[in-house]
Parts: C-alpha cells; sequence; structure tokens
C-alpha cells in the first residue's frame, strides 16, 4: 500500500513539475497552457493523496475546465501574435529576481525537513476522520462557519464580471446608421489625440454584425507573423508608440475616412 | 489516507510556487505571465492542503483553497479581459512592448 | 435591535446594496445615446446616487461610532471575518469619504471626456466594499477577499479607458504586479497558517507566541513574503515600478480614488496584520522583527521618491510620486509604533484623513483644469491659470500647501504627529530624513504655483476652454474645506483617531 502511496505521489509530482516547467519554458503559449493543463491534473492528484476529494473535483473543474479554457480560447483568439520572440529589453534586474527566487526555493524544498519542526512533518500522521474533505463535511463548514466569506465572494466575483466586460467590450457601432463617422471630432487632430475611445469605435464599425474583438483581430491578421510590415500593422503599431495612434490605427481602419495627416 | 511525510507536499508545493516566481520574472509574454500567477496561486493552495492534513478538526486549510480557487478565477478573466484590450491596441501580447510610460 | 449583525455591517451593506440599486438602474434606464450631448449619459444621475449611497455610508459609520461598537451585540456575530470597532469604523468612514469625492470628480470628468460609461460606477462602489471588508477583517480569508475585490475593481478602473494604451498599460502593469503581490501575501499566510493552524489574526498571533519557537524557519519565511506584498500594496520603494504608470494612465477620478481609498485600505491592512500578528514584542523590537526593514523602506521610499518626482514634466506623474513619498511619510509613523503606548497609528491614521482630503481636493483640481476630453497634465498646461481662473488656481495652491506641510492645513497637522511620534520613539534619523525630504517635496509643489501664478498662459492652451461641473467644482469646495476644518481645528479629529488606534493594539 505504502508502495503504492509513493509510486502514485511521484507520478502526481512529476506531472506537476514538468508541467510548470513547460509552462514557463515554452515559446508558444499554446503549450504553456497544456502545461498548466497538467499541472492541474498532477495536483489533482496530491490532493486526493491528501484526501481532500471535493477540491480534486473542484479543482478540475474550475481550474482545468475553466480557466485553461479561457486561456486556450484567448490564445487562439490572438493567434500568432500570441507567441513571444526573444526579449528585446534589458532583462538583468529580472534575471537576478529570477534567480533569487529560484535558488530560494531549491533552498526551501530541500531543507523543507529541516525548516519546518517534526510536529509538521511527522511520518506518523493522524488518521482522518470519516468524510474528510468530503462535499458534505466540506459543504457544512462552507455554511456555518464560513458563510460571511463565502458572500463576500459575491461581491468579488461581480465586480470580475462588471471589470471584464468594462475592460474588454468593445464599444458596437450604430446599426442605423452604418456609414456615419462614429465620431464627429476625429477629424478635429487636437481631439483625435485624446479621444481614444472613440477611436476604439471607429476601429469597430467595420464589424457591425460581429464580435466586437474581431474587427480589431481582422487588422491584426493582416500583419505576416514574418513581421513584414503591412500598412494596417504598421498603423496598429506605430514606432513611436504616441497616445496618437490609437486614432491614427483608427483612421487606416475606418476606409470611409482617410488619414487627416497624423 | 497517505503515510507519506508531510514535507514532500511542502516541498513540491514551494518549487510549484517559486516556478510560477520564476516564470513571471523571466517571461515577457502576458499570458505566460498570467499563467505563472496561477502557477503561483496552485503552489499556495497544495501548501494549504497539506497543512489541512495534519490538522483534520476542520476544513480551514481546504475551505481557503477553495475560496482561492474563486479568487484565481475572478482574477484570471479580468486579467485575460486587460490582455485582449492591450492587444487591440498593440498587436503584441509582450509586456516590454509596454514602454508608453516609464520614468 | 442593536443585536443584530445587520446593524454592525451596516456601513458594508449599505454601499453594496447601493451599488446593486446603481446597477439595476443603469441598466433599466434606457437613454437615446444623443451625440455630443453631455446630459444624456449616465454620468448625470449615477454620479449623484453614488455620491448619496457613499455618504450615507459614511453617516451610517459615523452613527455606529457614536452608538459605539462595544454596545453592538451583534458585532460579534461575524468574527472573526469581520471585525467591528472604532480602528473599523472610521476607515469605513474614511474610504466612504473618499470614494464619494471620487463619484462627484467622476460626474464631471466622464462625460467631458466621452467615457460615459455605467459601469464606472458600480466599479467604484464594489471597490469600495472591498476596502472596506478589507479594513474590517480579523481573518486572513477575509482579508484576502476584500483585497481582491478592491484590486480587481480598481484593475478595470485604471484600463476604462480602453482605447488608450496608456491607461491600458497601467492597468496591465498594475493588475500582474498587484496579483504577483497577492500571490506572494497569499504564500506567507499558508505558511502561518501551516505553523499554526489558525486562519483568524487573533488565533495566529496567540498560537505564534505559544509555539513560534518551533518553526522559527517558517515564520520568518512567511514574514518576508508578507511584508514584500504589503510593500507592493502601499507602493514603497522598491516595490513602486507600478505606481507612476497605473497613476498617470488612468482616468483622473480612478487616479484619485488609488490615491485616496486604495492607499488608505492598504494602510489599514498593514495595521491589521503587523499589529494582529506580529504585534509580539520581539517582532517588534528593533532587534529582531519587522522595524529596521520597515525603517529602511520608509527611508527609501521617501527619498526616491521625492527626487523623481521633481524631474517630472507631468503634474499628473508628479502627484503620483508625490503619493508614493506619502507612503514613506506614513511608514515612518508606522515604524513609530515600536514604543509601546504612543500616539503612532493615532498619527497614521490622522495623516490618512489629512491625506485623503488633500490628495482628493488636488486631483479634483487637476479634473478642472482640463476639458473636451484633453486632460491638463503637463506644467506648461497649467500656465497663466492664476489669470483665467482665480478660484480654482487658490483650491490647487490650497491643497499643494497642504501637500507639502505648510500651516494652516490638514497636511501640517498630519507631519506634525507623525514627526511627534517619530521623535518620541527615538527615531531620530528617519525623522530628520522624513524634514529634509518636505523640503524637498516643497520645492516641485512651488513649482507648480509658480506656473500657476508666474507663468503667462501659452495660446490655445487647455486651460482657456475649463471644463464646467456642478460635481467637481462641489467635490473641490468639499475637500477646500475639510482641509481648512482639519487645518483650523484638528482636534476633534486627533481623537476620533485616537480611539480608532485604541482599538487596534
Amino acid at each position: 500500500m505504502k508502495s503504492f502511496e509513493a509510486l502514485f505521489f511521484a507520478l502526481s509530482a512529476l506531472l506537476t513539475v514538468g508541467g510548470a516547467v513547460a509552462t514557463i519554458g515554452s515559446r508558444r503559449p499554446i503549450r504553456s497552457a497544456m502545461g498548466l493543463l497538467v499541472t492541474i491534473l498532477g495536483i489533482c492528484g496530491c490532493y486526493l493523496l491528501l484526501g481532500a476529494e471535493l477540491l480534486a473535483t473542484v479543482q478540475l473543474i474550475v481550474y482545468a475546465g475553466a480557466v485553461v479554457v479561457l486561456f486556450i480560447f484567448v490564445v487562439m483568439l490572438l493567434g500568432p501574435a500570441a507567441v513571444s520572440g526573444t526579449d528585446k529589453a534589458s532583462a538583468i534586474p529580472r534575471y537576478v529576481g529570477a534567480t533569487v527566487f529560484g535558488v530560494g526555493a531549491l533552498g526551501a524544498g530541500v531543507l523543507m525537513r529541516q525548516l519546518a519542526s517534526e510536529r509538521l512533518t511527522s511520518t506518523k500522521l493522524v488518521k482522518l476522520p470519516d468524510g474528510f474533505g468530503g462535499i458534505e463535511a466540506v459543504g457544512r463548514e462552507l455554511f456555518t462557519t464560513y458563510v460571511i466569506p463565502f458572500e463576500l465572494t459575491g461581491a468579488l466575483l461581480l465586480v470580475a464580471v462588471v471589470g471584464a466586460m468594462a475592460v474588454a467590450r468593445g464599444k458596437q457601432a450604430d446599426p442605423t446608421r452604418p456609414n456615419a463617422p462614429v465620431n464627429p471630432h476625429l477629424a478635429d487632430p487636437h481631439l483625435a489625440d485624446s479621444d481614444p475611445s472613440d477611436a476604439q469605435s471607429a476601429i469597430n464599425v467595420k464589424a457591425p454584425t460581429g464580435e466586437p474583438s474581431s474587427a480589431a483581430t481582422a487588422a491584426n491578421a493582416a500583419k505576416p507573423p514574418t513581421g513584414e510590415p503591412s500598412s494596417a500593422a504598421t498603423a496598429a503599431k506605430p514606432p513611436t508608440g504616441e497616445p496618437i495612434s490609437a486614432a491614427s490605427a483608427a483612421n487606416a481602419a475606418n476606409a470611409a475616412k482617410p488619414g487627416d495627416g497624423h | 489516507m497517505t503515510q507519506l511525510p508531510l514535507h514532500y507536499f511542502l516541498a513540491l508545493a514551494a518549487l510549484l510556487f517559486a516556478t510560477g516566481a520564476v516564470g513571471f520574472l523571466i517571461r515577457r509574454n502576458l499570458l505566460v505571465m498570467l499563467m505563472s500567477i496561477e502557477l503561483m496561486l496552485n503552489g499556495v493552495n497544495l501548501t494549504l492542503v497539506a497543512f489541512n492534513r495534519i490538522r483534520p478538526a476542520n476544513h480551514a486549510g481546504h475551505i481557503f483553497t477553495f475560496f482561492i480557487i474563486a479568487i484565481a478565477a475572478a482574477e484570471a478573466a479580468v486579467g485575460l479581459a486587460l490582455v485582449l484590450a492591450f492587444f487591440r491596441l498593440r498587436g503584441s501580447v509582450r509586456a516590454d512592448e509596454a514602454t508608453l510610460l516609464k520614468h | 435591535m442593536t443585536d443584530s449583525v445587520f446593524v454592525a455591517l451596516a456601513p458594508i451593506l449599505v454601499v453594496a446594496f447601493g451599488g446593486l440599486g446603481l446597477m439595476l438602474t443603469e441598466v433599466l434606464s434606457r437613454r437615446p445615446a444623443r451625440e455630443g450631448n453631455h446630459e444624456s449619459g449616465p454620468s448625470s444621475d449615477l454620479a449623484l446616487g453614488t455620491f448619496v449611497t457613499m455618504a450615507t455610508g459614511a453617516v451610517v459609520a459615523l452613527s455606529l461610532w457614536l452608538v459605539g461598537p462595544e454596545n453592538l451585540a451583534g458585532a460579534k456575530a461575524a468574527l472573526p471575518f469581520l471585525v467591528v470597532d472604532r480602528f473599523t469604523l472610521f476607515f469605513e468612514g474614511l474610504l466612504c469619504l473618499g470614494a464619494a469625492l471620487t463619484a462627484l470628480m467622476a460626474g464631471g470628468y466622464l462625460p467631458e471626456h466621452k467615457l460615459d460609461r455605467g459601469e464606472f460606477y458600480p466599479l467604484l462602489t464594489f471597490s469600495t466594499v472591498g476596502a472596506m471588508v478589507l479594513a474590517a477583517s480579523g481573518d486572513l480569508l477575509s482579508l484576502f477577499i476584500g483585497l481582491e475585490t478592491m484590486s480587481l475593481g480598481v484593475y478595470a478602473m485604471v484600463g476604462f479607458r480602453r482605447g488608450s494604451l496608456r491607461s491600458t498599460e497601467g492597468a496591465i502593469k498594475y493588475f500582474l504586479l498587484g496579483s504577483f503581490a497577492a500571490a506572494l501575501l497569499l504564500y506567507g499566510g499558508a505558511l502561518l497558517y501551516g505553523v499554526t493552524g489558525k486562519t483568524d489574526l487573533a488565533g495566529i498571533a496567540v498560537a505564534l507566541k505559544t509555539t513560534a519557537g518551533a518553526d522559527l524557519g517558517l515564520v520568518l519565511v512567511a514574514m518576508v513574503l508578507i511584508l514584500a506584498g504589503l510593500a507592493f500594496k502601499i507602493s514603497a520603494v522598491p516595490f513602486h515600478m507600478w505606481t507612476p504608470d497605473a497613476y498617470e494612465g488612468a482616468p483622473t477620478p480612478a487616479t484619485s480614488f488609488m490615491a485616496v481609498a486604495v492607499k488608505s485600505a492598504a494602510f489599514a491592512l498593514v495595521l491589521r496584520v503587523l499589529i494582529g500578528v506580529f504585534g509580539d514584542a520581539e517582532s517588534m523590537s528593533w532587534a529582531t522583527g519587522w522595524p529596521p526593514v520597515l525603517a529602511l523602506l520608509a527611508a527609501l521610499t521617501m527619498t526616491v521618491a521625492n527626487l523623481i518626482a521633481g524631474r517630472q514634466e507631468s503634474v499628473k506623474r508628479m502627484l503620483a510620486y508625490s503619493s508614493i513619498a506619502h507612503a514613506g511619510y506614513i511608514l515612518v509613523g508606522v515604524v513609530a509604533m515600536i514604543e509601546p503606548g504612543n500616539d503612532a497609528q493615532a498619527s497614521v491614521l490622522f495623516y490618512l484623513l489629512a491625506y485623503t482630503v488633500t490628495t482628493a481636493g488636488a486631483f479634483a483640481a487637476l479634473v478642472l483644469c482640463g476639458s473636451r476630453g484633453k486632460e491638463a497634465v503637463s506644467y506648461e498646461d497649467l500656465a497663466g491659470l492664476a489669470k483665467r481662473h482665480p478660484a480654482l488656481a487658490l483650491a490647487f495652491t490650497l491643497f499643494l500647501f497642504s501637500l507639502a506641510g505648510a500651516p494652516p492645513t490638514a497636511g501640517f497637522f498630519g507631519k506634525l504627529y507623525i514627526v511627534r511620534a517619530g521623535l518620541g520613539a527615538g527615531l531620530n534619523t528617519l525623522t530628520v530624513l522624513l524634514l529634509l525630504n518636505s523640503v524637498i517635496a516643497a520645492y516641485y509643489y512651488l513649482r507648480v504655483m509658480v506656473f500657476m501664478y508666474m507663468r503667462e498662459p501659452a495660446p490655445g492652451a487647455v486651460v482657456a476652454v475649463p471644463m464646467r461641473s456642478g460635481y467637481v467644482t462641489s467635490a473641490l469646495v468639499l475637500s477646500a474645506v475639510l482641509v481648512l476644518l482639519l487645518g483650523l481645528w484638528p482636534a476633534t479629529s486627533l481623537h476620533v483617531a485616537l480611539d480608532a488606534a485604541m482599538a487596534n493594539r
């Protein structure tokens, strides 16, 4: 029995660490997402070994079923642009930080036996009561002792929903006026500079029916992965990086309205 | 259930947390940075569940983990929304493209 | 009636249900989208609604203060997750005040800058709910939920101008570093749970006293992780990288909310954790605990932030660095808590109150200087303001005086009490450093005044056509009155701060 458990733990730990290394090491984000999935499966195994049956299920449903799928969805949405090349900026301070963390953690991992007292690491673990970690026991505590945090989570999820919507939702074009310029001020260079939220809507006016993001994505799909500058890609990614770029990108995208000199 | 010593799990969790932290610090791809944060939170969760194993009188660690999973999902939603908004404007998901604001 | 848990939690509930009501109002009221008509946007009524909600929250907190939390039998029912004491009520009132001023600013700013979308106000209210939960929490679990509720709302508010690269970049940086800091805090919390078997702060403190010796290594790791996470949240140097970017990129009301409410809540978190968990004599001693670390952070934060702030060309960014520097001053007060029995914590609370009204006023003045989608950001934008709008320039000057710590403003007494607490605790070097830094800071605050009073306005500058908004003007007047009140009669609010500090010991 013990050797089976040790084997199961070794397998889970291998999956966890291997997946984690794949997550941070892959150049392609889709492989990173798969690595994350493998890590989650490994952790699931650990949860089962520790008697946390409900959590193992929740981990599978929420992490593997929702979070990783969300990541994969975004990776698919971004297409080739999701792949990152080599770093341009100086990375020395970050590598120093990473080394500190890596060495510290390796040390901590190796020394965990020493760091934690016998009280915490005893091999003679207490016998678990019946139903420990099961849905009934956890659920009972969740809705009695922990009912206040549970209610507070409502506010957390609400704010996440509203926040994600406020940030990511593109403005829908007015379907009744397909050819009208969305923003009358866009021609005014003084205003176009600082009126980016309307510039955003000008991008999206080309996609009156579809997803708000599709127009922007389409504009970027024109950019070849090799980095050859097409006109749309150049407009969307000017070298200067001024805020005016949003407006000029919008003007380039809006064929009905030629750019007005910036 | 298990008779494996607890520090096996604690060491694994520490490794996982550190792998996530290292990934967060060395990678510049926003998506991978978000996934690294998920790895770190998973390390925290494993620590909590492992410590709950030696204190079976209640489920404090389990329930803490339960809430962290909810927090992580909410965080991922907002984070991916921000990445999408950034991508629409920049056409890239590289963190070092975020150079407009400096000093 | 006073034995109901709902009465004890009334400030949080009022704000939460007010936020729900505002969301429903926004969804159910369909306005015709007319171009260029500022009156038709959701801001016209949501801003007022948010202000009323927040004011109600503050009034409820004040009445609970007058009743006395010790007379509320229901307050015990929420333990250990939410603690209802004078410390909590003080922060609930303070956060509501900051959010109310932000709502007024947003009511003028969002329509003027064509950002008039209704989501801003629910985000603001629920972030405030999170901040209030954070200040009230007596358990790691509610602490993290409050922290994340507040942070997620603020990330979205920073990125609210989603068509602007600056706004989105600021939000991404803030999000990534904020989540990283939260993960560090969580790991520290998990280790504390492992050592003590408790998640409530009081229980952890008791367990640490009795059994800490066995697991000193783990406790130390936990303390380092928690301190690093806290330093991120209060944007102490060297964990401040996100602050200027997020502050500059965000719409100005969101900047004000971050500078005011988020900072206050972060310091409430610091006080709760440092006193609640690491408050024993050994952890609080100069030789074996956190004070030297925090003293180093305070010195670095003040000095670096002030030196960089003087070199900024953007007033908004200068205010961001100045807010980092103020976090450094407050940290001096936190370190001064090592001397038991002195008023260091009260001085921190008073400083937060003074800083809230001052900073909100300064940002409201900055909002008023911009118009029609163009923010006033650089010093040149403010040139000649005194000639065109003397009243606005006068108010701005008042807030700058208060930020610099000149009498007779709120900022003066804030600094005075911190300096007194610092000297009382024997932190002579740190206190002298604080005073030196105030001198550096006075230079760049004066520079704004020089531009406002002594430069000629550039033709076609933004301030030529100022925005007119009753909302922002009332925010400005309200903060100016409060700054003067706190500066002329500080005794009452100091007593309030002392009472609040007594509760968290």
